[in-house]
């Protein structure tokens, strides 16, 4: 069981990786199931809950529902304005720069609930203002919106639930070494996209 | 004795052989599989990294793990430099410094406070995120090939941290001492090589 923790936390790093914009994640993945997969397969997306999910993870097992409640709160503000017709500019950004203060709250494991709690709305509203299905009908954008949503709260609870059960203390300093590459993919992603 | 100039022996022979010393060949196809070669390529990254792990095994549990948290953190620092163009001077003379720096840190079973060895290593952190930020490809899919470049990287950490266990037993201590003797060597040969 432990082992295959291990495994679904590094499993988001080492998969292959297609490019981070916002769409259906592969070819022939569409409507709900395209949504459903697209956190796990878009690369900001994915280091973005994975840190989350650990940081919560880190937390005192109270708040983690909570914590994975606010994100879906987040999630669905950011649908509403999404399908609104609110179309941010730095949604990417702002997702890459909540994913390297997560990641960095990791590394250091001083997740602090109420920053936390911040951060799990933040992460939440820019992960789905970046995750707009585009040039589709209004019906099947709606589908993907669902998918989408089911899709990021399940792995969000999925991960949590995993870096919670990992209590030894290799299995921490494990989780912080995790954290801090995350913590510095999303620096230089970030980078990148502003240098561009 | 013996075992020390062994490795000595392995490391000038595959320093030797190794493709330019410089970290980065810069001429990899972006995506993870690219970002995630580029460090393993660089034979001066290559034997920095491993040091920083066998460095943490003399460090002891659990610091020994704090040097591979605090690298990737503050590389990537350096990494941003490097993309954003702030010109930092001698970034690959820090590079082989570093390995003999690190080298000489390993060789001589050098514990410091944590703080002293996570300043020396994320000091060189900063040159060696520097290189590859600046010699990032154009037209790469930026979050693969970073998040590819940043786990590579990591590996390489617990790759030395992994070798670094064995300091349990006499023989083994031995052979990463004379390890560290071989990275410092190699550190030589590198700065050697850009003169």
């Amino acid at each position: 069981m432990k082992r295959l923790a291990g495994l679904a936390l590094a499993l988001p790093v080492l998969l292959p990786i297609e490019e981070a914009c916002a769409h259906p994640a592969f070819a022939g993945a569409t409507g709900f199931y395209g949504g459903l997969v697209h956190p796990l397969f878009v690369p900001t997306h994915a280091i973005a809950i994975l840190s989350l999910g650990m940081l919560i993870g880190q937390q005192a097992p109270h708040w983690r529902w909570p914590l994975l409640l606010t994100y879906a709160a987040g999630l669905s503000a950011g649908f509403a304005a999404m399908v609104s017709a609110f179309a941010p500019r730095f949604s990417t950004e702002a997702l890459l720069a909540a994913t390297a203060i997560v990641g960095g709250l990791v590394a250091l494991a001083r997740g602090v609930p109420w920053l936390t709690g911040i951060l799990a709305l933040g992460v939440g509203i820019a992960l789905a203002l970046d995750s707009s299905p585009g040039g589709i009908s209004v019906r099947e954008a709606n589908v993907i919106i669902v998918g989408t949503f089911c899709g990021a709260v399940i792995l969000l609870g999925v991960l949590l639930e995993v870096a919670a059960i990992l209590r030894r203390e290799w299995q921490k300093l494990a989780m912080r070494i995790l954290g801090s590459w995350m913590g510095a993919s999303a620096i230089l992603i970030l980078a990148w996209q502003l240098a561009r | 004795m013996r075992l020390i100039q062994a490795n000595l022996r392995a490391t000038v022979l595959l320093v030797l052989t190794a493709i330019p010393a410089v970290a980065h060949t810069g001429n990899l196809d972006g995506g993870f599989l690219g970002g995630f070669a580029h460090p393993l390529f660089g034979s001066d990254h290559v034997v920095a990294m491993v040091a920083v792990g066998l460095w943490g095994a003399f460090l002891g549990p659990p610091p020994m793990l704090v040097l591979p948290i605090v690298f990737p953190l503050v590389m990537a620092v350096g990494g941003v430099l490097g993309i954003v163009g702030v010109p930092l001077p001698a970034a690959e003379l820090a590079i082989a410094t570093s390995a003999i720096v690190l080298g000489l840190m390993v060789a001589s079973a050098a514990r410091p406070p944590l703080w002293v060895a996570a300043a020396i290593v994320g000091a060189f952190a900063i040159f060696h995120g520097y290189a590859h930020g600046a010699e990032l490809p154009a037209g790469t899919d930026a979050a693969a090939y970073s998040i590819g470049f940043v786990t590579a990287t990591g590996l390489l950490h617990l790759a030395g941290i992994a070798l670094g266990l064995t300091v349990r037993w006499p023989a083994g201590r031995m052979g990463v001492r004379g390890t560290g003797a071989a990275i410092a060597c190699a550190g030589l040969l590198f700065l050697w090589r850009l003169a």
